[in-house]
């Protein structure tokens, strides 16, 4: 599809758990190729946000189009065709642990296979050759038959991302997906990741990080998320101490309100 | 955490070509577990010619009308005063055995947990007491705890029953103290094991301290473990009316007793009032006990469970619900237990009278030295294959089967993960779905709620009597609670792998088999193993109505006054249960 518009594009977006407003009036457009980072304090709506771009939150305001169709008003096979081209890493907390790696990794097309092929490749796996090059563009091509509980954190990492580009991804979003990986490990995947993305590559990433000097350094553009509303959105090289300094202490003392809660 | 850190470490060493030396190899891990699939299917072919399939007739078609009247009488049970009234008391008598026993497992549970913790016989360090130079005292206190405990778990509670009523007579004590001691013993063994997986590091602390081993315990490691204790005695009473109904069935009064008097005269619209009776009364216990062990919805607590020997579906943090139905139920159970109290009129007295010294010094007399001869180890050999054969019948059937309707009674088929959550972050509840959870959990209540001696009685109406009728009896038992608990681990899996699959677009029927199925599977089989250590006790009641196997030698040799015999057939049962746990638990680590 063509590129003219921005490929994701939020207005007035609002997300309400009971009371809650986890997203509150949200304008945000991402053009293809773009690499942003999420950055804000825990609570501050980033996962959320990241599940309304990959389709699996309904907003309850405002609107969610990805390449200028509106996800709400799809139908829930034309939404799948759309998430089929979305490609989400979590944690690695995503991934079956008593399968093989070969089949985690077939997971990622499970949007185009017909029952008839899934179940079969679940006996002898299919497309084995798609599958070693994705290992192999994310480092673990020798793992392909390992049970992938087996592996140790940053593997299984790897693996999401191998499923991630089975799927041909127009986007690739991540939630955290360094949050639980030591530091070198964390790291390797997010260079990894930004590697993937890009102008050249052709593909978007909008990640959700902790780590400020990540997001500085490996994307383009960085979004800072207070209390459910955009605080900031500017381009790296533009994003200053200060503005994360302010980002992250005024949410502490929106959480000081309630000190007993802390205990 | 601790659990996932360790997993790779202990599966290397057992899967040849599996490891990181050999890429491409197949697991061995796979080739291992389709050899013990192939080892199940013929151990269960074999085990069905052994009870007579393919030898001659198994089935006898005459029965179906019988089978059939039986059936439709289900919708129309005796509703009359006198005979509801009849009901309620026989449902308030297996109430209160299974009450009482119940109270008599815990305490011995607890007494029994604490002695065969490990921590309470640990040197004042850390949580794993020393492999290196723990002292032989404390080794030796430990072992005996838990070689006294492993005895009387390995006995079922209608053998305790009929051995104590040749010493009690016919005394509701028989009942109590038939279902207190075995349930008490396995009580125990879970409440160490509680205790022993608690954290340990205030435990720890204080004995360092100087602070004495019960006290320290008290103070430290028992808070953290009593909601969890607390539930299991729940899931104890859960199985306890259970087995009190089928102490019924042999005599011990209440539901299960008038059962087996209605059936005699062939009442089945009776019958059909004290099925539900049951239903109602296991299903209210069900739902009790699952809400109590039921682990929070924080993913956090989602990580592995453990499987204990039993099966304790529920070493979780915990939510605030729970925490009020907790206390609920620390505060219900004493009133039961006086309630219970009056209703059987127990006279604890009857335990130390000089008659029942007596008689158990006669029986013990009579039994001892217990027959050993040639004849008699041949018949035990003979019986305990076929014993065996039942059991492998109703454990492969009722896991197959528990698989299958698992997954329809969950309460995550009712509610499934689109992917897409509403606004509101609500699943929408799917009316067909639920229609067909609820049918599928009220067929998997009414399978459990049979005592499985009615239940052969009921097949010997088209089978050939012999050891098919109870195997299949016990099948339909067991299905029961192995779908109930298998529908648990279906809903306990961790939701994430699911929501991730839908997330990218996979169909709900591939999301399931790619993300449900593989991580269920195992869990079942570890169930199933389980289930096969209970079925294998459990054989001797339907033996007990004729089905054959060690059982109805028992029967036989009770009704003979022949306790020589008896003791024979009892160890004999005791070695048979022996070996199955281990195989059973060898079976269940070459899973993991």
């Amino acid at each position: 599809m063509s590129g003219a518009g921005p490929l994701f594009s939020l207005r007035g977006a609002g997300v309400r758990y009971g009371s809650i407003w986890a997203l509150a009036d949200v304008n945000l457009d991402v053009v293809a190729g773009e690499r942003v980072a999420l950055v804000g304090p825990s609570g501050a709506g980033k996962s959320t946000l990241l599940a309304l771009l990959n389709g699996s939150l309904c907003p309850s305001t405002g609107t969610v189009s990805v390449q200028g169709r509106d996800l709400t008003r799809m139908s829930p096979a034309e939404l799948r065709r759309v998430q089929g081209r979305i490609g989400t890493i979590h944690q690695q907390f995503d991934l079956v642990g008593p399968l093989r790696v070969v089949h985690n990794v077939n997971a990622g097309r499970l949007g185009s296979w017909s029952l008839a092929r899934a179940v079969a490749s679940l006996v002898r796996p299919r497309d084995v050759a798609a599958v070693s090059a994705a290992l192999a563009r994310v480092g673990i091509p020798e793992k392909i038959y390992e049970r992938t509980d087996a592996l140790s954190g940053g593997q299984q990492q790897r693996v999401a991302l191998a499923r991630v580009l089975v799927q041909e991804p127009v986007a690739i979003l991540g939630d955290e997906p360094i949050a639980s990986l030591d530091p070198a490990r964390a790291a390797e995947i997010m260079g990894l990741l930004a590697s993937l993305a890009g102008r050249e590559e052709g593909r978007t990433l909008v990640v959700s990080l902790h780590a400020v000097d990540h997001a500085v350094r490996h994307c383009d553009r960085l979004v800072g998320l207070r209390a459910g509303r955009v605080a900031f959105d500017a381009p790296s090289a533009e994003v200053s101490g200060a503005m994360v300094d302010d980002l992250y202490r005024i949410e502490q003392e929106c959480s000081g309100v309630g000190p007993r809660e802390a205990t | 955490m601790a659990v996932e850190a360790v997993r790779p470490a202990v599966l290397r060493p057992g899967a040849p070509g599996g490891g990181s030396r050999l890429p491409a190899g197949r697991p061995g891990g796979a080739r291992r577990r389709r050899l013990w699939a192939l080892v199940v299917v013929v151990a269960f072919v074999a085990s069905l010619i052994r009870s007579g399939v393919g030898r001659g007739q198994v089935t006898n078609a005459a029965g179906w009308s019988q089978v059939r009247a039986f059936l439709a009488a289900a919708t129309d049970p005796v509703l009359d005063a006198e005979f509801l009234r009849l009901t309620a008391e026989a449902t308030l008598t297996t109430v209160a055995y299974a009450v009482l026993g119940t109270a008599l497992a815990t305490l011995i549970g607890v007494v029994g947990g604490v002695l065969a913790s490990e921590s309470f016989w640990s040197p004042t360090r850390s949580r794993r007491p020393g492999r290196p130079g723990r002292s032989v005292r404390a080794l030796g206190g430990w072992l005996g705890a838990r070689a006294v405990l492993g005895l009387p778990r390995g006995v079922h509670e209608a053998v305790w029953a009929l051995v104590l009523v040749s010493i009690l007579g016919l005394d509701p004590l028989v009942a109590v103290l038939g279902i207190g001691i075995p349930y008490g013993a396995v009580t125990a063994k879970v409440y160490s094991e509680l205790l022993d997986e608690a954290p340990h590091q205030s435990f720890a602390a204080l004995r360092s301290a100087g602070v004495g081993r019960l006290a320290a315990l008290a103070y430290s490691v028992v808070p953290l473990a009593f909601p969890d204790m607390l539930a299991y005695a729940f899931y104890r009473f859960e199985c306890a009316i259970r087995g009190a109904a089928i102490l019924g069935t042999i005599g011990a009064g209440g539901l299960g007793f008038q059962l087996a008097l209605s059936f005699q005269s062939l009442r089945y619209r009776e019958m059909w009032t004290l099925i539900y009776a049951l239903v109602v009364v296991c299903g209210l216990a069900d739902w009790w006990s699952t809400s109590l062990r039921r682990p929070s919805r924080l993913p956090a607590a989602r990580s592995e469970p453990a499987l204990v020997a039993e099966a304790t579906p529920g070493t979780h943090r915990l939510g605030l619900r729970r925490d009020r139905r907790l206390l609920l139920s620390a505060v219900a159970a004493p009133v039961l237990v006086g309630i219970s109290v009056v209703h059987l009129q127990v006279d604890l007295s009857t335990l130390w009278s000089p008659r029942a010294q007596g008689l158990a010094a006669d029986l013990a007399g009579s039994a001892l030295p217990p027959d050993l001869g040639a004849q008699t180890l041949a018949t035990l050999g003979r019986l305990s294959l076929e014993t065996l054969a039942m059991s492998v019948i109703a454990a492969v059937l009722a896991s197959v089967g528990g698989m299958a309707l698992a997954f329809l009674a969950a309460s995550t088929f009712i509610r499934p993960d689109r992917g897409v959550t509403a606004h509101d972050g609500r699943r929408p509840r799917h009316w067909g779905r639920a229609a067909a959870a609820l049918l599928t959990r009220a067929v998997l209540l009414v399978c459990r709620a049979i005592p499985p001696p009615v239940g052969a009685l009921i097949l010997v109406f088209v089978f050939i009597p012999g050891p098919l009728p109870g195997a299949l009896a016990l099948a339909v038992y067991n299905l029961g609670i192995l779908g109930r608990l298998m529908a648990e681990v279906v809903e306990n899996l961790d939701p994430r792998p699911v929501r991730g699959l839908r997330a990218q677009g996979a169909p709900g029927l591939q999301a399931f088999l790619y993300g449900t199925v593989p991580r269920a599977l195992p869990r079942f089989a570890a169930y199933g193993l389980y289930r096969w250590e209970v079925t294998i006790r459990e054989t001797v009641v339907v033996g007990l109505v004729g089905a054959g196997g060690l059982g109805t030698l028992l029967a036989l040799q009770l009704a003979a006054f022949d306790y020589q015999g008896v003791l024979a057939t009892l160890l004999a049962l005791v070695a048979l249960t022996l070996v199955v746990d281990l195989l059973g638990a060898g079976l269940r680590r070459a899973l993991r």
